[in-house]
């Protein structure tokens, strides 16, 4: 089997969460490349004004809810008024430490996120989200 | 001349001689706002906010008291309602406690002491209701804190242990001592979190439902012991700090408040602070002087913008992303100083610092 390259964001506002995020990644899929931002706002600034080979695999975001300033839902939103050009090379899953009832409730609301994963990150997640993204 | 002390009483009437009579009898004793119809009654309940009980005459030419009773409960519920009637008709009674919500009945023609019982048990239920009021919107303010409380809770409390969980996780794949070690410091960070999280809490329980005691506070000792536990800090982010504290007199206050705002003012101060800047500076000046402490903390940081600097004081609300705080800071600040009587205001220029001066009076 091939293995992929996929490129990975993860959006977070803990650094820490980001650095075992990130870990657990480079475990799983040793070619892989992760991207982390601190700020909900950076990443869609990144996003917007990324230029990529529309060939390319997509890209995993893993995006937490909350988030200070800019939460998940409100990146979400954002990244649904995106050209649909930008918006196919992306594949969206919240990862989330919320077992609240209303947040699962409310992704239903954006369908640009694919799934709700709670924490911590584990490469089984990894693996699945690798599995269904990337073409081989 | 108006008393603010009375009880104030709405009479409504058609004939004017029992207005007269009513006001005649009980004005000393009572605030006695009279009414010919329907309107002037209407006009009195529109500026009278405080009117407490209404006593009404059932037969009128324009409406009936019970009909002036009904047209009235929607808009206000608050007075007590007393019906006047001569009849006795079973209907009438009837009409007036289920339409009218009248809670008395008074025989026309009326004795002065029928007049003070009804008022003074119309009163007393008055006083019932609007205490059961006040219960129930603090009620209702503490159950949305607690809902607000519920959700953070799993999110901040989860967030550590899932985090120390996470880095087990990745541990148990790794050989490597020196790789092991960092997920230990991790893992020591994460416990950090969670704990400082709880501090939060206690400090809210503490602000919320703790009695103040006051006692004879010296603030050279205090200012000492809370910048103590931020040495270490502002050695490892080279931060100066200057403190100015001028105490000319004692200052009586509730030393748990003053640690709890003091600490988290200074917390902020360090956390905020420009990364790169080379002049990192937090301030601390504390007069006390004819009768009011004034605190000022002034830090050259990031500031805050000015679209976020309306929601600092609120629960859960976090301006930034840089380093951890769990929202909870402020809101503490703002409700051991809405205890002490005192006040806070902020002054922040983003990307220049942020100053927060308080202001308490000696207890």
């Amino acid at each position: 089997m091939p293995s992929p390259k996929p490129d990975f964001i993860l959006v977070d506002d803990s650094r820490l969460d980001c650095l075992i995020s990130q870990k657990v990644i480079k475990n799983t899929s040793k070619h892989a490349t992760v991207q982390s931002f601190n700020e909900a706002s950076l990443a869609l600034e990144f996003i917007t004004n990324r230029i990529q080979e529309p060939d390319h695999d997509l890209t995993i975001i893993f995006l937490d809810i909350q988030m200070p300033v800019m939460n998940g839902f409100d990146f979400a939103a954002s990244f649904e008024k995106l050209s649909e050009t930008i918006q196919a090379l992306y594949a969206i899953f919240m990862l989330s430490s919320s077992t609240n009832e209303s947040d699962r409730i409310r992704i239903g609301n954006y369908s640009c996120i694919k799934h709700f994963y709670i924490k911590p990150l584990t490469r089984e997640i990894v693996q699945e989200v690798i599995n269904t993204s990337c073409k081989d | 001349m108006k008393n603010p002390e009375k009880i104030k009483v709405l009479y409504v009437d058609d004939e004017v001689n029992n207005l007269i009579g009513f006001k005649a009898s009980f004005r000393m004793n009572f605030n006695i706002l009279t009414a010919q119809n329907n309107e002037e009654a209407l006009a009195h309940l529109n500026v009278n906010p405080d009117i407490r009980l209404i006593f009404s005459d059932q037969r009128m030419p324009d409406k009936t008291g019970v009909e002036f009773f009904e047209s009235i409960r929607t808009n206000f519920p608050k007075p007590i309602r007393i019906l006047i009637t001569g009849y006795t008709d079973v209907e009438a009674v009837i009409d007036a406690i289920n339409l009218g919500n009248v809670f008395r009945y008074v025989k026309k023609p009326w004795s002065e002491a029928d007049i003070l019982t009804a008022i003074s048990q119309g009163n007393k239920f008055y006083v019932a209701n609007m205490l059961m009021e006040t219960k129930n919107a603090e009620l209702q303010v503490a159950y949305d804190e607690l809902d607000k409380f519920a959700y953070s809770v799993t999110h901040d409390m989860r967030n550590p242990l899932l985090s120390i969980l996470g880095a087990v996780n990745i541990s148990n794949d790794i050989d490597d001592l020196a790789q092991i070690k960092e997920m230990l410091q991790l893992i020591k960070e994460s416990v950090g979190n969670l704990d400082a999280y709880i501090q939060n809490i206690h400090d809210y329980y503490n602000v919320n439902r703790g009695q103040l005691r006051i006692s004879e506070l010296n603030f050279e000792d205090i200012v000492k012991e809370q910048l103590e536990s931020f040495r270490l800090t502002a050695k490892i982010k080279r931060v100066n700090i200057d403190t100015n504290i001028v105490q000319n007199e004692t200052f009586r206050g509730d030393a748990m408040s003053m640690k709890i705002i003091l600490n988290n003012l200074l917390s902020n101060a360090f956390k905020y602070q420009k990364k790169d800047s080379h002049q990192k500076n937090v301030e601390v000046s504390i007069t006390v002087d004819s009768g009011e402490l004034i605190m000022i903390i002034r830090d050259n940081g990031i500031g805050i913008s000015g679209t976020h600097i309306g929601d600092i004081f609120n629960m859960f609300f976090r301006a930034t992303s840089q380093d951890v705080g769990s929202g909870f800071g402020l809101y503490n600040v703002k409700d051991a100083l809405i205890k002490l009587n005192g006040e806070i205001k902020v002054d922040s220029v983003l990307n220049e610092g942020t100053t927060f001066t308080v202001k308490i009076k000696n207890k």
